[in-house]
């Protein structure tokens, strides 16, 4: 049975707090966990709210309706009270988070030792958080107890987590960022892994000079990653453009936002998928990866540090807001390879450059140059052959193919989960693409899923593969797509 | 090291005469007295950038504006690497006046020179924020109708630990960077270098002097303040001084050796 919790409550309350307690005593108790997060440009105040969905088996998404709310104000229970199931419990009243916590914990049977010592991690206030705890914990008369009580194998992390541990793992020298939802908590995650692991976390004045500056400890062999959305991304590619030409390698982290412009900055989008493959003027090789849960964050991050190292070229890791933020319960190991640094300090160049690193307007050897940087997409093409460039999930003989990539990964996992003749094929490579997927399409009923308004992955599959996807659902109100939802979508294009 | 391993095969396309080949030639005398492999360069885009081409240096020729942030990237990445930026006026005030700025609060240990000849010369002559008002061009015929900036008024309030400015002249130019080596951190040089063909000479060098010779202390951060006002850039007139030398200095945390504590 999947469970469904929301919590929700202003700005400063803490429900973001409150879902993580409760989704790592989850995880600890062996139950599987997924929650994300759904906040507005705001620090005190407005309405933000927190899903949980927790089962005894795999979760990768929400539902649109709760067993359970959680509201820390009356204006929760207005909002979120006509999605309550009939079944439903809602706890209200004017209490802490941690009274809420308690209750909780009783009400699913969880380890109160298991609060004890989150409270402690927190630190602050310790003793009138557990004073609450402990309140709401005996106020708390029922129980529902779907839980486990075997330890668990596996580990509580979102893609922003993911995105920093593949970096760090990879060997990162400098991460240079400018704070940008909702890629700035990488500046966190990594800012505190610094010291311990010798690298160098730095704020610079504008997305400009996160670039060039990553640029430069490039060409000094420092392994650089550059982390932003699409808006600051903007800025960078001209940078990525000298990354080109210069053949320096850099890893840029994408996360997706709506836009364009300013668009929506907390909610997520899959809309920038054209802007990593085309961005940035000129032509030269890149690498571009996509990634549907933290697992793959880790791993895609370390393919891409190794991919534009051996090739010298820019890699871009894409994600977006609803990868970044919401946690994902990780069940199998993470592979990660080693990479070699492969750059010396030598005369590079934003011209095109002789054999003195010099700038030259020569035909021949303009030509030359631009045939050794072609030459390398087709070692990247040849090397990515050895890494799982897409997947396919549920039914290999499936007649019926759902088609994604990155975050929709959850949902769609979630949403066929119980569909016959049905499998799911999500692609991680975007370039080099893997051209190979043509034999899964073909002659199958295809169905596409983006979290964008002009279905940009069946542009690219249909320049690649020549094979025109016709159903697509499409999902552009800044919202991720839900499993519930999402099925009954399906089994309608299905029919 | 010999000046000769410091040429390069790349012919100098500068214009003949043009006073760049002065700072081309003080560069390599002072980097007679260096060990050149520890020594890296940065340029941006336009005459300036073209050194990157006439010294067989390590490091990279950068885009219009984003000399500073590369820089910055080599001291990061490198922070026992000599590292020189050289920008144009237009490079420096205009595509990259944020990095500049920016530049002077990170005191990263980075000397910096600009060309300054008050103009755009490798787009064949627009004005740039220095230029003075009144000059016309066929992108501005009625005439520039905005004052100059002061540069060095701007890095002395950005807090700039070392501010100097040379003539386009061999022997200026390899003082003043024997200088900011021995200065930890951020050294911004403006060198005046008149365009001969879009902003000709019209006298610059007789109506300078140095202020060292005057007596400047280089300490006097309000005296740096008056003697960065004495030259407006609004042109050359028969009072005109132009004060050369290192108008301020002052010691401050190095950026690159502040991190990971």
């Amino acid at each position: 049975m999947r469970w469904n919790v929301l919590f929700g409550g202003p700005a400063g309350t803490g429900p973001n707090v409150l879902t993580n307690i409760l989704g790592q005593a989850l995880v600890e108790h062996g139950n599987h966990v997924f929650y994300s997060r759904d906040y507005q440009s705001l620090i005190r105040g407005g309405h933000n709210f927190n899903v949980l969905t927790f089962s005894n088996e795999p979760v990768w998404s929400n539902d649109s309706e709760y067993d359970v709310i959680v509201a820390l104000d009356d204006n929760t229970e207005k909002l979120h009270r006509k999605n309550l199931k009939k079944s439903g419990i809602i706890l209200k009243g004017e209490h802490t988070n941690m009274y809420f916590a308690g209750r909780l914990f009783k009400l699913f049977c969880l380890d109160f030792k298991l609060l004890e010592a989150q409270l402690k991690k927190l630190e602050k206030r310790f003793d009138e958080n557990l004073r609450e705890a402990k309140k709401g914990y005996d106020e708390e008369k029922k129980s529902v107890c779907q839980v486990k009580g075997q330890k668990p194998d596996h580990y509580f992390i979102n893609g922003n987590q993911g995105i920093s541990r593949g970096a760090i793992k990879s060997g990162i020298g400098v991460y240079y960022a400018y704070p940008m939802t909702p890629a700035t908590p990488i500046l966190n995650e990594l800012a505190a892994e610094q010291v311990k692991n010798n690298f160098s976390v730095i704020e610079l004045e504008n997305e400009i000079a996160v670039v060039m500056a990553g640029i430069g400890s490039s060409a000094t062999g420092k392994k650089v990653m550059i982390g932003t959305s699409g808006g600051g991304y903007d800025l960078m590619t001209e940078g990525i453009s000298m990354a080109g030409i210069t053949e320096l390698p850099i890893v840029a982290y994408l996360s997706q936002r709506p836009g364009p412009a300013t668009g929506v900055a907390t909610y997520t989008a899959q809309g920038d998928l054209r802007l990593a493959l085309n961005s940035s003027h000129g032509e030269f090789p890149r690498i571009v990866l996509a990634a549907g849960d933290p697992k793959e964050a880790e791993e895609l991050t370390n393919q891409c540090f190794y991919f534009s190292q051996k090739f010298k070229v820019p890699a871009i890791i894409l994600g977006d807001k609803h990868l970044a933020e919401s946690f994902y319960t990780i069940h199998e190991k993470v592979e990660v390879i080693p990479v070699p640094s492969t750059v010396r300090l030598g005369r590079f160049n934003s011209y095109e450059k002789d054999s003195q690193g010099c700038a030259t307007e020569n035909p021949e050897i303009i030509k030359k140059n631009i045939e050794a940087r072609l030459k390398k997409t087709k070692e990247i093409e040849k090397e990515s052959k050895k890494f799982q460039k897409y997947k396919v999930y549920g039914d290999k003989n499936a007649k019926k193919v759902i088609i994604g990539w990155g975050s929709t990964k959850g949902a769609v996992l979630d949403a066929i989960k119980e569909m016959k003749n049905v499998k799911f094929l999500q692609i991680l490579y975007m370039e080099p693409f893997p051209i190979e997927i043509k034999k899964e399409l073909d002659k199958k009923k295809v169905i596409l899923v983006e979290n964008n308004s002009t279905a940009q992955l069946a542009g690219l599959i249909a320049e690649k593969t020549g094979i025109f996807v016709e159903n697509k659902i499409l999902r552009y109100d800044g919202r991720p797509f839900l499993a519930d939802e999402l099925k009954k979508e399906i089994e309608k294009e299905l029919k | 090291m010999s000046p000769q391993n410091l040429n390069t095969n790349c012919p100098p396309t500068w214009c003949p005469g043009c006073w760049n080949f002065q700072i081309l030639a003080g560069f390599k005398k002072f980097l007679e007295t260096q060990d050149a492999k520890n020594c890296a360069m940065v340029t941006g885009i336009g005459c300036a950038a073209k050194i990157f081409d006439y010294v067989n240096l390590n490091g990279l020729n950068s885009l219009h504006g984003r000399v500073l942030p590369v820089c910055l990237g080599l001291k990061v990445g490198n922070p026992k690497l000599n590292v020189f930026g050289f920008s144009g006026d237009g490079d420096a005030y205009a595509e990259g006046m944020e990095h500049l700025i920016h530049a002077a609060r990170y005191n990263s240990n980075i000397k910096y020179l600009v060309h300054n000849n008050q103009v755009f010369a490798l787009t064949v002559g627009q004005p740039t924020p220095t230029t003075e008002t009144g000059f016309s061009d066929k992108t501005t015929p009625l005439g520039v109708k905005l004052p100059p900036i002061n540069p060095l008024k701007i890095m002395l309030a950005a807090g700039c630990g070392f501010v100097a400015r040379v003539f386009a002249d061999v022997k200026q130019v390899d003082a003043v960077l024997k200088e900011a080596m021995s200065h930890k951190g951020f050294c911004f040089i403006e060198v005046i270098q008149p365009c001969l063909i879009f902003h000709p000479d019209t006298g610059y060098k007789e109506k300078t002097y140095n202020i060292q010779e005057s007596g400047h202390d280089k300490t006097n951060f309000t005296e740096a303040m008056r003697l960065a006002e004495q030259f407006d850039y609004s042109g050359i007139k028969s009072d005109t001084r132009i004060p050369l030398g290192i108008f301020y200095q002052k010691e401050k945390p190095v950026f690159e050796e502040q991190l990971k504590r």
